[in-house]
């Protein structure tokens, strides 16, 4: 009985930045293993609050660290680090170790690839890929990292295989560029009609930069392409929930509506929609005092926010508030009753 | 000198945090501000939904620049369409400069090339702010994009001059570097609430901005804080959750001001929804806090 909060297999935690996402995935976590559950919480950026209380540090940046539950339940909690992802992954799928030290040592690999755009959404989904081959877990709940544009996370395994497939890419591949160099370079670009957007605008070294950087990747593409459309699939089955987290107030519903459209769109399965930190109306009773006024503005506000939500959205989709808490979970404890909390919510 | 004296000095400011942080209104409130003092300011924007026009009580810029009150503006920018008119621009044969932005492998180097979006929305800014362009502005306000970290936009030109030496982008960027460089004409404003990971965040960035950039930011300013309970000393659900609400807020900027003794402002919640009235309402308690 969990309010169709753990139906999924894979319970993929989205929303924008800064709305509890991180600390609500990981009460989801402890109560799945509460519930018999070999669990798996994925991370990207837990407060130092929030680690405490799970006993993790950056050991599990590496490999899954075993929460200690006293009441039992088995939770593992693995940290998502993408420039470590990536670079293992060239361990995993370079053919030697010549092949892997000539990325590392690429001067674009190095300033930039940690930067690429979406790179860190396409690491979060290889590592959890890792994670699922292992088969270790019934359950994975994973954090996604904050992003304000849905499509990113989404995109990200399409992407790379856009760029794998890219003509661009092809392009860099050609065997001209063998033993011929530069001369070579600047004639085939400008067969193309693009000698003048690569020598004048970009700069030619930033081009060979690149060039070289696709070719010492190359041994890793195919690799890649597979998981790529892997972790795709992975994203759509029927046993893969996608949960909105967002913040309360009308100026957050934008937001979320964005989100649930192009998850619908894409035909990813919808799980419920939680939102965090809605304040509690004190009551006429409480008194007068500027901070209670206060409160009473924020507690309508989060309801009209909540009215607008459930009229764009309406039943069967099931729309959860979660009361702002005076602090955050910062033990195993009071994670265990927010979850609790949530369960309860649910199910009204 | 207060911050506000501080930022009339500045050509281009960029205000940065992490999203839901109140980065937008606070974007719209230095804005007022500088406008009031008679600079012409330009507010930059980076989303495909805006939200600054909310907070001015404006038309949706659209990409266009929209006026909001005496001396200010607002602008919705699209990197990808100001990178196409870099390219026009270069390219002078039309037909070409056509055949370049029109082709797939042109988009997936705008999408892929690390920096150039960052770089694209920065040298905006900056070519805004030439004494050739009109309308003249004086002051340019970023608000800088809610994903990443805003060192990495910081650094983007930087890296980017490097990376493309020789070609007129590297020329671009390379200027623009030494622009943002120059601690006379440039600032950073970050933004924060004081809750524990805006305020890890926000140390995180101080410490990055100062090492990698050698940035240090104009000030600091704590949005959203919520009030001291003035009456009833009474118990209650209520009045316990604002306490403890207060009593987080003020741990949180205790310990940034162990990392931080440069100026900090803090902000209250106000019972007034995203909108002019609020904006103006934070600028006059701003203007009380910098005094």
């Amino acid at each position: 009985m969990s309010g169709g909060l753990l139906d999924g297999r894979l319970v993929v935690v989205v929303g924008a930045g800064g709305v509890g996402k991180t600390t609500l995935a990981a009460a989801l976590a402890l109560g799945s293993a509460r519930a018999g559950q070999r669990t798996l919480a994925m991370t990207f950026d837990p407060s130092l609050r929030l680690k405490d209380a799970l006993g993790v540090g950056e050991a599990a940046k590496d490999e899954p660290v075993r929460v200690r539950l006293s009441g039992g339940g088995q939770l593992d909690v693995a940290l998502l680090d993408a420039k470590r992802t990536f670079d293992r992954l060239i361990r995993t799928y370079a053919p030697d170790a010549a092949a892997a030290e000539r990325i590392f040592s690429n001067r674009f690999y190095q300033d930039m690839a940690g930067n690429l755009a979406g790179i860190l959404e396409y690491m979060a989904m290889e590592r959890l890929f890792e994670m699922r081959a292992l088969d270790r877990y019934d359950r994975i709940i994973l954090d996604t990292p904050p992003t304000r544009q849905a499509l990113d996370f989404l995109q990200a395994p399409e992407r790379m295989m856009n760029l794998v497939d890219s003509k661009a890419i092809r392009f860099a591949m050609d065997p001209w560029w063998d033993g011929k160099g530069e001369k070579n370079l600047a004639f085939r670009l400008a067969a193309k009609g693009a000698l003048e957007l690569s020598d004048r605008l970009i700069g030619r070294r930033f081009l060979l930069d690149v060039v070289e950087f696709i070719r010492a990747f190359a041994p890793l593409f195919d690799g890649f392409r597979r998981r790529a459309e892997e972790v795709r699939d992975l994203l759509k089955v029927n046993t893969t929930r996608f949960l909105l987290v967002t913040g309360p107030g009308p100026e957050r519903v934008p937001d979320a509506m964005f989100f649930l459209r192009k998850l619908k769109e894409s035909g990813h399965h919808l799980g419920p929609i939680l939102v965090n930190q809605v304040h509690p109306d004190p009551g006429a009773e409480a008194g007068q005092d500027r901070g209670l006024d206060l409160l009473r503005f924020l507690a309508g506000r989060d309801q009209r926010g909540l009215a607008l939500l459930r009229s764009l959205f309406p039943a069967p989709q099931r729309i959860i508030p979660v009361g702002l808490e005076a602090l955050p979970p910062s033990d195993l404890g009071s994670l265990e009753r927010l979850f609790n909390r949530l369960v309860t919510k649910s199910l009204e | 000198m207060t911050a506000l004296d501080r930022l009339a000095e500045r050509q281009l400011v960029v205000v940065t945090g992490k999203g839901g942080v109140g980065k937008t209104t606070l974007t719209a409130v230095l804005g007022r501000l500088m406008a009031r003092r008679g600079r012409r300011v330009l507010l930059l924007e980076v989303d495909p939904r805006e939200s600054l026009h909310q907070a001015l009580g404006t038309e949706p810029s659209g990409g266009e620049v929209v006026p909001a009150g005496a001396g200010l503006s607002i602008q919705n920018l699209q990197p990808s369409a100001v990178i196409e008119g870099m390219v026009r621009e270069k390219v002078p044969i039309a037909y070409l400069a056509h055949k370049i932005t029109q082709s797939p492998a042109f988009h997936q180097f705008v999408e892929g090339a690390p920096g150039l979006k960052e770089t694209a929305l920065l040298g905006h800014a900056y070519r805004v702010l030439q004494g050739s362009h009109r309308p003249r502005t004086d002051l340019v306000i970023v608000d800088a994009p809610a994903t990443g970290h805003s060192a990495t936009m910081l650094a983007a030109p930087g890296l980017l001059a490097q990376a493309s030496e020789g070609g007129h982008l590297g020329d671009m960027a390379s200027d623009l570097a030494a622009f943002l460089a120059d601690a006379s004409r440039c600032g950073v404003v970050l933004a924060t609430l004081a809750e524990e990971m805006p305020i890890q965040e926000t140390l995180e960035l101080i410490e990055l901005l100062g090492t990698n950039l050698e940035i240090r930011p104009d000030f600091v300013v704590a949005n959203g804080l919520y009030p001291v309970l003035a009456s009833a000393p009474g118990r209650g659900s209520a009045k316990d959750l604002l306490r403890a609400r207060r009593r987080m807020n003020e741990s949180e900027l205790d310990r940034l001001a162990l990392a931080w003794d440069g100026p900090l402002l803090e902000l209250p919640l106000l019972p007034l929804d995203r909108g002019p009235a609020l904006v103006d309402a934070l600028a006059r308690l701003f203007e009380a806090a910098d005094a």
